[in-house]
C-alpha cells in the first residue's frame, strides 16, 4: 500500500507542554484512517500538525518529520498556502464563510484557477454533487451559506474542501455537532471520497470509526498506543489500554 | 420517636423562621433600591428632554426670524444694522466637510491598525500597541488644539500645502479644492487632520473588538483552503464584521461632528465658504464656542439654533451607529 503521508518521530509542543510524544504513523493513499482516543489524547493536535494549522498560533511548534509524497512538510521553507490546498480540512463545527452558497465554493476555486463563469458554474455544481448537497441547494445557490441546516452546512464545507481538489482530506470530528441522519450522509460521503482522496478522520464515536475506516489508530496521553487494520483494533487489540477503551472501560 | 429525630426537625424550623425574617427585611430594601435605580434612569431621560426643550425655546426667536432660510443662507453678519443677517450654511458646510475629510483619513488608518493588531502583530506587542493607541483617546482636546495651532498648522502651511497646491495646479476641480489662494496656518485641512487623529482610537478600539468576534475556526477554515492573511481578512473577517465596523465608524463620526475645543483653536473661525480646504473655515461647535460669550438677542438665539441642528445631526448619526452595533450583537448571540 502506498504511504501518502508518513509521520516520523513527531513531537509537538504547546509552549513548553509536550502534546505529542514521538508519533510514527502512515496514512495510506485512498484509505480512511481513523484516530480514536479520549479527549486530550492529541488526535486533533496531530491533525492540525498535518496541514500545519498550528503555524497560526505563536508558541506552538513541531519536531520530527511529516513526509507528504516523500517531502518533509515541517521544513521552514514549505509554502503553507499551497500545502493547505493539497491537504484540506473539515472542522468539528460547520464553518461556512459569510457569503452565498455559490460563493462559498467559488471563492476557494478562484484562489487557484482562472475560470470562466460557465467553467466556474460547472465546478461548483460538481463539488456540490460530490458532497451530496446539489439536489438540496440547486435552487438557492444565491442564499447565504449560514441559512442552511447544520448537516447541510457541514456538507457545504466538504464541498468547499473537495472543490479545490486536495489530495488528502482531514476530518476533525465532522459529525459531533450533527444529528444521526446527517451523520449517516457524511459517513456515506467519506466512503465515496476515499476513491479519490486519502482521508484521516478524528472521531469520538467508535462505531463511526469501525464503519468508515480501513485503519484505526488509538492514541492516549500524546502517544500512539496502537495502529492497525480497523477490524483488528476492534476485535483483537494487542494493547490492554486499547482493549479497555473500545470496551468502554475508560475514556 | 427518639429525641434525636425531634431535634433534627426543630433546628431547621427555627433557622427557617430566622431566614424568613431576614428575607422580609430585605424585601423592603429591594423595593427601595429598585425604585432608586428606576428614578436615576428616568432622571437621565428627563434631563435629555429638558435639554432639547430649552434648546428649542432658546432657538425659537431665530427660527421665527429666519425660518428655513437659516439653513441655506451663507452670510453671517450679527452686527448688521438694522437687522442682523444670520445663516447656518457656512458652519454646516465646515462641520460636514471637516468630518468627512477626517473620516476619509481615519477610517482606513483605524481599520488598518485594527487588522494589524488582530491578525498580524506578534502577540507580545498586541497589548502595548493597543494600549498606546487607546491612550490617544485620553489626551484632552485642548492639547490637540494647541499642538495643531503651534506645530501642525505651520508645518502644513509651510511644507505640505504648497506641494499639494503645486501637484494639483493643472487638474480641474482638484486645483480648486487644493487652491493656494488663502493658505493659512489655520485651516479646514488642519482641523480635519486633528479630528482624524482624535477619532482614530475610537475606530481602532471598536474595530479590534468586532474583529475579535470572528470565530477562530472560521478563520482557520479559510486558511485551511490555502488563503493568505489578506484573503482571510478581505473575504471572511471584513464581511463577517461589516455591520459592527460601520457602527464603529458612525460612532467616530458622531464625535468628529461635535468636537469643539481643538477645532475652534485651529479652524480659523471664518464664516466664508471657500472651495479650498486650505482656507480658514468654521464648524457649528466652533462658531458657538467662539461667539456665544459676546452674543445677545437674535445672535444668541441663532447660535442656540445652530446647537439644536448639531444635536439633531449627531443624534441621528449615533442612533444609526447603535442600531447597527445592536444588530451585530443579536447575530453574535444567535
Amino acid at each position: 500500500m502506498l504511504e501518502k503521508i508518513t509521520v516520523k518521530d513527531l513531537k509537538f509542543y504547546y509552549g513548553a507542554n509536550l502534546a505529542l510524544k514521538g508519533i510514527n504513523i502512515p496514512l495510506y493513499a485512498n484509505k480512511v484512517t481513523a484516530f480514536i482516543g479520549p479527549s486530550g489524547c492529541g488526535k486533533s493536535t496531530l491533525l492540525r500538525v498535518l496541514n500545519r494549522m498550528y503555524d497560526l498560533y505563536p508558541g506552538q511548534h513541531a519536531e520530527g518529520q511529516i513526509l507528504f509524497d516523500g517531502r518533509n512538510i515541517l521544513e521552514p521553507g514549505e509554502d503553507l498556502n499551497l500545502l493547505r490546498s493539497r491537504i484540506g480540512m473539515v472542522f468539528q463545527k460547520p464553518t461556512p464563510f459569510p457569503m452565498t452558497i455559490y460563493d462559498n465554493i467559488a471563492f476557494g476555486l478562484k484562489l487557484y484557477e482562472n475560470l470562466s463563469k460557465s467553467e466556474l458554474d460547472g465546478r461548483v455544481e460538481d463539488a456540490l454533487k460530490r458532497a451530496a448537497l446539489w439536489t438540496e441547494v440547486k435552487d438557492k445557490l444565491g442564499a447565504n451559506g449560514l441559512s442552511l441546516s447544520g448537516g447541510q452546512q457541514q456538507r457545504l464545507c466538504i464541498a468547499r474542501t473537495v472543490a479545490i481538489k486536495p489530495e488528502v482530506i482531514l476530518f476533525d470530528e465532522p459529525c459531533s455537532a450533527l444529528d444521526p441522519i446527517s451523520t449517516a450522509k457524511i459517513e456515506e460521503l467519506i466512503d465515496e471520497l476515499k476513491h479519490e482522496y486519502t482521508i484521516a478522520i478524528v472521531t469520538h464515536n467508535m462505531q463511526q470509526a469501525a464503519r468508515v475506516s480501513e485503519h484505526t489508530a488509538f492514541m492516549y496521553l500524546g502517544e500512539l498506543v496502537e495502529f492497525d487494520e480497523t477490524s483488528k483494533i476492534f476485535t483483537s487489540p494487542r494493547d490492554q489500554r486499547t482493549q479497555d477503551y473500545i470496551t468502554g472501560r475508560f475514556g | 420517636m427518639s429525641t434525636a429525630d425531634e431535634t433534627m426537625q426543630a433546628i431547621p424550623h427555627v433557622a427557617k423562621q430566622q431566614r424568613a425574617r431576614v428575607l422580609l427585611g430585605m424585601a423592603l430594601g429591594d423595593k427601595v433600591f429598585a425604585l432608586a435605580t428606576q428614578v436615576a434612569a428616568y432622571l437621565v431621560l428627563l434631563v435629555l428632554a429638558g435639554i432639547i426643550l430649552s434648546l428649542i425655546v432658546g432657538a425659537w426667536p431665530a427660527m421665527k426670524a429666519f425660518g428655513f432660510e437659516f439653513l441655506i443662507t451663507r452670510r453671517w453678519a450679527p452686527q448688521l444694522e438694522p437687522e442682523p443677517v444670520l445663516g447656518a450654511l457656512a458652519p454646516i458646510y465646515g462641520t460636514l466637510v471637516s468630518s468627512f475629510i477626517a473620516m476619509l483619513i481615519a477610517v482606513p488608518f483605524g481599520l488598518g491598525i485594527a487588522i494589524f493588531l488582530t491578525e498580524l502583530c506578534p502577540h507580545r506587542l498586541r497589548k502595548p500597541v493597543r494600549l498606546a493607541i487607546e491612550l490617544l483617546a485620553g489626551i484632552p482636546s485642548i492639547i490637540y488644539g494647541m499642538w495643531g495651532f503651534f506645530v501642525l498648522g505651520p508645518f502644513l502651511a509651510n511644507y505640505i500645502e504648497p506641494s499639494l497646491v503645486a501637484a494639483f495646479a493643472n487638474i480641474p476641480v482638484l486645483n480648486s479644492i487644493f487652491s493656494g489662494e488663502m493658505v493659512s496656518n489655520l485651516s479646514l485641512f488642519n482641523a480635519s487632520l486633528i479630528l482624524a487623529i482624535m477619532i482614530l482610537p475610537f475606530i481602532t478600539a471598536i474595530a479590534v473588538d468586532v474583529f475579535s468576534t470572528v470565530p477562530p475556526v472560521l478563520k482557520e477554515a479559510a486558511y485551511g483552503i490555502g488563503c493568505t492573511t489578506w484573503e482571510v481578512v478581505n473575504n471572511v473577517v471584513l464581511p463577517f464584521t461589516r455591520v459592527g465596523v460601520v457602527g464603529g465608524v458612525m460612532l467616530a463620526l458622531g464625535r468628529a461632528l461635535g468636537e469643539t475645543m481643538a477645532v475652534t483653536f485651529i479652524i480659523g473661525n471664518s464664516f466664508k465658504i471657500s472651495g479650498s480646504i486650505f482656507a480658514p473655515s468654521t464648524t457649528i461647535s466652533a462658531a458657538i464656542a467662539s461667539e456665544f460669550a459676546e452674543s445677545s438677542g437674535l445672535h444668541q438665539s441663532a447660535l442656540i439654533l445652530l446647537g439644536l441642528l448639531l444635536f439633531v445631526l449627531t443624534f441621528f448619526v449615533l442612533a444609526t451607529a447603535r442600531f447597527m452595533l445592536m444588530r451585530l450583537e443579536k447575530r453574535a448571540g444567535a
